[in-house]
């Protein structure tokens, strides 16, 4: 039986969140932990959202939640009316997901990596060869398809997982910390290239950061979480001048450091 | 200049001096003291000259090492895939892991001899009694080291092979066992060896082929010629048994730096 998921058939469909709830029993003293704490959030097809809050804010629970890892304890997450944890299946294909470390297979060339999510859908071997090799190439990786990741340097391997990534041409591009741990050149360039990429394919883009000049250079939106991923700010930065950055950049600052909106984010 | 730069080139055959050299010390005062072993008190058919260990050899019935070989791989093979596929169950229900795992250490502690003293007394079809053995021992150190394995897979692969939405047999098949692909190895080495030895002891009760058998014949017959040559051919069936591991493990594990 294949499991190659339906072509789209209008663009990526929207994410909808109404009172959003994880808690989780630490097993250790059996306390109850808030991760989410009825979050109500709206992110419509193609929108590039940053999320943005503190560490242990929740940012990662409702990431795990977006990829489907984690079921909701209240409320609901929705992606065109279906849920990512109880319609696991219907996903496949439809969201992808690039991590703070690039998780490359160890035992797979770069190309064998590229194409890992071709293989899981389903696609026809010469079909995935064709697109996975498309991808490399685009990334500057052309030379290096039969290069094991540990002949690559760190750069060169997250952006391997940026074509494995966009090789399943996903409606939902999911980024965690996905440029914080390399160097700020190697981040900028692969940051420019993924939202480049992200805004080319049409996909539905939502980045996890903790760096507000990168959450700032890419996001239409910016989501600020406060503890349990409150939502304390949701900043649409076109409104923001260029030269309001600054400020902007000071807002979000103090909104994470008080845990409560910065009155300076509503007068733009 | 990067690291693998500095690295001499490792020579793809090393001639082994050493070892030749101390075997043939060994061989030396072996012969020597087959000749004086009548002046020291000690039999002479106790201490037989290389020459006749020689004849032994030369004289070696090939059937009875196909026999033993057979057991032995159709055994390891039988228990691999048993403790692979019982791991993957254990792996995917935490239930059955706590259920089945301290059993499974129950019988790892059982010795081999009492197993065999049951096959006997169980089974009357001798290769069903040697096979029941042979499972019954390597058959746990498959599966303990494949569960050990599968849970020290990173959670960070794991995460990224959920995000992908794989069908359960595909996370097994594209992540879990390339993934314990190195720890399977080093099992089978674990296991060839303790294979070699329990075949030896089962093959002494009840079997009329294989290497146990004759050691079993060359023990009754006071041949301690005959129990060198036969104990030769297992020490030989083991570095032939791994030589062939080891190869396939260089090629299945290229990928590593």
């Amino acid at each position: 039986m294949s499991v190659l998921a339906p072509e789209t058939q209008s663009g990526p469909p929207p994410i909808e969140v109404r009172g959003l709830r994880k808690v989780f029993r630490q097993a250790t003293s059996g306390q109850s932990v808030i991760a989410i704490d009825r979050l109500d959030l709206a992110i419509a097809p193609r929108d590039v959202v940053a999320i943005v809050g503190q560490t242990g804010c929740g940012k990662s629970t409702f990431f795990d939640m977006l990829i489907g890892l984690e079921a909701p304890t209240e409320g609901s997450l929705r992606i065109g009316g279906k849920s990512p944890h109880d319609d696991f299946d219907y996903f496949r294909g439809r969201i992808a997901t690039v991590f703070q470390q690039d998780r490359l297979l160890p035992w797979r060339t770069a190309l064998d990596n590229a194409k890992l999510p071709l293989e899981l859908i389903g696609m026809a071997e010469d079909e995935q060869n064709k697109r996975a090799l498309a991808w490399l190439n685009r990334l500057g990786l052309g030379q290096f398809i039969n290069a094991y990741p540990h002949e690559l340097s760190g750069g060169m391997r997250q952006r391997v997982a940026i074509a494995r990534a966009f090789a399943v041409q996903p409606d939902i591009m999911l980024a965690d910390e996905a440029f914080g741990h390399l160097d700020e050149v190697t981040a900028g360039e692969l940051r420019d290239t993924f939202l480049s990429l992200a805004r080319e394919s049409g996909s539905t883009a939502i980045l996890i950061t903790h760096q507000l000049e990168e959450a700032i250079s890419v996001g239409d939106r910016i989501v600020v979480f406060g503890k349990s991923a409150r939502l304390l700010a949701d900043i649409h930065v076109a409104k923001w001048p260029k030269e309001q950055y600054a400020l902007l950049r000071e807002a979000i600052q103090s909104t994470l450091q008080n845990n409560a909106p910065d009155p300076r984010l509503t007068q733009v | 200049m990067a690291p693998d730069e500095y690295r001499e080139p490792v020579p793809s055959f090393t001639f082994p001096r050493q070892t030749l050299v101390s075997l043939l010390v060994f061989a030396v005062f072996w012969e020597a003291l087959s000749h004086l072993a009548p002046y020291l008190g000690i039999p002479p058919f106790a201490v037989p000259g290389l020459l006749k260990i020689a004849r032994s050899i030369a004289a070696i019935t090939p059937v009875d090492i196909v026999v033993t070989l057979a057991r032995v791989v159709g055994a390891l093979l039988a228990s691999f895939v048993i403790g692979l596929a019982l791991a993957m169950a254990m792996y995917r229900s935490e239930k059955l892991h706590n259920y089945l795992h301290p059993m499974v250490r129950i019988l790892m502690a059982v010795p081999v001899v009492s197993w065999i003293l049951f096959a006997v007394l169980w089974f009357p079809g001798v290769e069903f009694r040697i096979g029941f053995v042979l499972v019954v021992v390597c058959g746990p150190v498959f599966l303990i080291d494949t569960i050990d394995a599968m849970r020290g897979v990173p959670r960070e692969l794991r995460q990224m092979m959920q995000s992908f939405r794989p069908t359960t047999y595909q996370f097994f098949v594209k992540l879990m066992l390339p993934a314990i692909v190195p720890t399977i190895f080093t099992s089978w080495k674990v296991n060839i060896s303790l294979a070699i030895r329990v075949v030896t002891i089962a093959e002494l009760v009840g079997a009329v082929t294989g290497i146990g058998h004759q050691l079993s014949v060359a023990q009754e017959l006071f041949s301690v010629a005959d129990v060198f040559a036969w104990t030769i051919v297992l020490v030989v069936l083991l570095f032939l048994l791994e030589g062939l591991l080891s190869r396939a493990e260089k090629r299945l594990l290229r990928w590593r730096p």
